[in-house]
């Protein structure tokens, strides 16, 4: 029985998508089988990041509605033997799915795979509450911004309703420089306002840009900040103590992490 | 005769754009009729017609063209198109630049290699199906013939006995 995680912000365009394609590869790369489901029912955006939107044929929706068999719809991904995407449909909208059709469909894919991870769509409406039906367990993903936090705890609040397994934060595109002027909130304030376990924290990263662009994961590539910080959150998912990397280290920051990606 | 104008984005409905069947020859699933698209085709919005059709603007990434004959795209085609989707493998696909995220006809499925970054040569290029697979060619006025019209040739040829 695999586990299914819900990736999901309330707030949108704080990196939900690149969080489910790079935490999936990277689980894909430590050798878990690994499904990715885009839930973002008519804006889905996954497969584009995964670059495999040129072979989608099948989609949930078909799967759901019963025009194709669930294996015709996953698409294998062009790197990872053990990574697949079930993509989502583009011409309709949320309320073509329901939230038992999500359940059922989160247990048929449990039955295959160690880990299903569910891009959820932005806001808390239907697709959210579909999105979060089948799961058991839940990442909230924030950027270091009032606004993202403030929908954060939102979040937190309607998953803890759902009476899902206490939720864990991952921080993106902290920027260790700012905070450490002060203008920009530190991991500290975020973990005292939303207080949940803090489970990775990714650094801002012009790579990331590139590479979502690419359709190309991160957390592939060895030189880049946010991918080591991906692939220390994806072996924290398996259980392992990954010690977190000191974001708060001054002006040695870049030179620490030079040292730590073999660069230094 | 038919006309797709603004204003309906797809969303909320079924299948995005579904124009209604073709007033051909009674009985007959698809017909030589032409819908005629004259705006751009955006993400998540799916044509579907039960004859060709000829778009008079580009087909986006997320953008679908569904139909039972060929398809003819005055512009450029980044989006998913599958001509001859009720089977007719004689179907072509034909645009100013041929870009697509996915290429259908009939049953046959295709698409530009992983490693290849920007293709298409900038110039007109037709789709069709030749020996069980896709082949994309440069367009040349007058080589059409043998593809645009080879199925009306043969209904005539039919109707002449």
């Amino acid at each position: 029985m695999g586990e299914v995680i819900v990736i999901t912000s309330g707030k949108g365009g704080v990196g939900k998508t690149t969080t489910t394609a790079n935490l999936g590869t990277g689980l894909a790369s430590l050798g878990k089988k690994v499904v990715l489901v885009d839930t973002d029912i008519g804006l889905r955006n996954l497969d584009v990041v995964m670059g495999l939107e040129n072979r989608i044929v099948y989609d949930l929706l078909d799967v759901v509605e019963g025009r194709c068999r669930l294996k015709q719809a996953l698409i294998k991904d062009k790197r990872l033997e053990n990574l697949y995407l079930l993509p989502a449909n583009q011409t309709r909208d949320k309320t073509a799915v329901s939230r038992q059709q999500m359940i059922d469909l989160m247990a048929q894919l449990r039955e295959e795979y160690e880990f299903v991870l569910i891009d959820c769509p932005a806001g808390i409406e239907m697709g959210f509450k579909n999105a979060i039906a089948g799961a058991e367990k839940a990442l909230v993903v924030t950027t270091p911004e009032v606004a993202a936090v403030r929908d954060a705890d939102r979040i937190i609040g309607l998953l803890e309703a759902a009476e899902m397994e206490a939720p864990r934060l991952i921080i993106n595109r902290l920027r260790p420089d700012m905070v450490r002027k002060g203008d920009m909130m530190d991991i500290e304030d975020m973990l005292e306002i939303l207080a949940i376990d803090l489970i990775g924290v990714v650094p801002e990263d012009e790579y990331i840009v590139i590479s979502t662009n690419r359709g190309e994961p991160a957390v592939l590539d060895r030189h880049s900040r946010a991918g080591q910080a991906y692939r220390n959150i994806s072996r924290r998912l398996l259980g392992e103590e990954v010690p977190f990397l000191n974001w708060e280290a001054g002006s040695s920051f870049m030179a620490r992490l030079r040292k730590l990606i073999g660069l230094g | 005769m038919f006309s797709s104008t603004g204003g309906d984005t797809g969303a909320g409905t079924r299948e995005g754009i579904v124009i209604p069947a073709a007033r051909g020859k009674p009985g007959a699933d698809t017909d030589n009729h032409t819908f005629l698209v004259c705006r751009t085709v955006r993400s998540g919005q799916r044509f579907k017609y039960p004859g060709n059709v000829v778009v008079m603007g580009d087909v986006h990434p997320g953008g679908e063209i569904v139909a039972s004959g060929h398809v003819i795209v005055m512009g450029t085609l980044r989006g998913v198109v599958h001509a001859g989707a009720e089977g007719d493998e004689k179907a072509v696909v034909m645009a100013f630049r041929l870009q697509p995220t996915q290429l259908r006809i009939a049953g046959y499925i295709t698409r530009a290699p992983d490693d290849e970054g920007q293709n298409g040569t900038g110039e007109p290029e037709i789709a069709r199906v030749q020996d069980e697979a896709v082949v994309i060619e440069k367009y040349q006025p007058g080589g059409e013939k043998r593809w645009l019209s080879r199925s009306m040739i043969q209904e005539e040829e039919e109707q002449n006995g």
